[in-house]
């Protein structure tokens, strides 16, 4: 009685909690084992559309067309992806991080051949305020740098008409702030970097 | 089983037992995530998922659950469904998971989930603690579209990412901030208990 006590008792809750574990960790891992290999393939077609976007290759965003149009334009040495566009110039597209408000944001900066032009931009990664600091993601923000060969500065959305005014997004002073501090690097980055060649 | 049981199940976190409303809880995804009506709405299925699944799976084995470990064993439970529906997204609604990646995770942290499966599945059968659970998630989703409704609407002029209204509106800035979710949420509960929950209130006293 007092042995089967001591088993209810300590041991049971043990064995059981153990059992629970072990079903839920199988569960889990078969999941995330078999669906692993389309994971990887969505992660490739993110991270190839948003060189593609910065390179300013024209794309219909299928992961068919993306991944036909990366392996005939695209090459990569040390991190810099050299694209071919379809007049035969190179472009030059780098990845880069920098804090947002909430978090790291992510991007793709491409460069013409002179590595001060700006050809694009895209977003990798970001974790800011839904319809506030988010809105970097909306195309008329990205497509304001087309053509550009800054340093920016900010000023209030809607309002820049010169070509080192960065429209801010109102409502995400932060975002806009840290976003114009990404770029700005990424523009003494390539030039540095085309200057020691 | 009464099939009068069964309705009454269903209908009360709809209504007078809603876990928003009545209850108060759930009050930080409420917050959280009601500034896009499609995050609210992904938000939402994946809650009513969660519910009513764990309410469904630890009625099942609810005989056998030593009640010392109970919430280490529910709370297992409904992460292992959280993960389930965290990487079905990743998988098959990868633009989606982008978005929503971190508040997918939120939904272990969701008390109503945990409030459901503590008061009513270990004490009732697997089919009614289902709809119990399925029904908690639609009293919660009903009460996050609608605050969300109004949030998106009146921040950023637009709803379900589509342009509504024209440049002449003016964008509420403070709506898609947290403050707006406060105030949109304590406007809903005062609206709420004024016109419906007091008259019921009242009889029962009376």
């Amino acid at each position: 009685m007092k042995t089967q006590n001591f088993y209810m008792r300590r041991i049971h809750p043990l064995v059981f909690m153990a059992v629970v574990t072990i079903i839920c960790i199988l569960l889990t891992a078969s999941l995330h084992l078999s669906t692993f290999d389309r994971v990887k393939n969505n992660e490739q077609f993110f991270l190839r559309r948003s060189i593609l976007d910065a390179a300013a290759i024209e794309h219909d965003g299928q992961p068919g067309t993306v991944a036909t149009l990366y392996q005939d334009s695209v090459t990569e040495t040390n991190g810099v992806y050299q694209v071919k566009g379809s007049d035969g110039t190179m472009r030059y597209v780098s990845q880069l991080t920098g804090p947002g408000l909430w978090g790291p944001i992510t991007i793709m900066v491409g460069f013409a051949e002179d590595h001060k032009t700006l050809t694009g931009v895209s977003i990798v990664s970001q974790n800011e305020t839904p319809g506030l600091g988010a809105r970097i993601e909306e195309p008329w923000f990205t497509r304001q740098f087309v053509g550009k060969q800054g340093p920016f500065r900010r000023v209030e959305e809607g309002t820049a008409d010169s070509p080192e005014e960065m429209d801010g997004i109102t409502g995400a002073t932060r975002t806009s702030e840290s976003f114009k501090n990404i770029m700005n690097r990424a523009i003494t980055e390539s030039a540095t970097k085309s200057g020691g060649q | 089983m009464a099939a009068g049981m069964k309705k009454k199940t269903f209908l009360a976190p709809l209504g007078k037992d809603n876990p928003v409303f009545v209850q108060i809880l759930g009050i930080c995804s409420t917050l959280a995530v009601t500034n896009k009506l499609e995050n609210t709405m992904v938000m939402v299925l994946g809650v009513m998922f969660t519910i009513a699944l764990s309410s469904w799976t630890l009625s099942l084995v609810r005989k056998w659950i030593p009640s010392r470990i109970r919430m280490m064993v529910e709370t297992m439970v409904i992460a292992t469904y959280v993960i389930i529906v965290d990487i079905s997204l990743k998988a098959f609604y990868p633009e989606m998971w982008k978005q929503l990646g971190p508040y997918v995770g939120l939904i272990i942290t969701n008390c109503i989930v945990m409030g459901r499966v503590e008061a009513f599945a270990l004490q009732n059968k697997p089919t009614l603690s289902l709809i119990d659970g399925l029904a908690s998630g639609m009293g919660y989703g009903y009460v996050l579209l609608s605050i969300a409704f109004v949030r998106e609407l009146l921040g950023t002029g637009s709803l379900w990412g589509f342009k509504i209204l024209g440049s002449w509106w003016t964008n509420w800035s403070i709506m898609v901030m947290p403050p707006g979710g406060f105030f949109m949420l304590a406007i809903f509960i005062w609206i709420v208990h004024e016109s419906f929950l007091k008259k019921g209130k009242e009889e029962e006293h009376a």
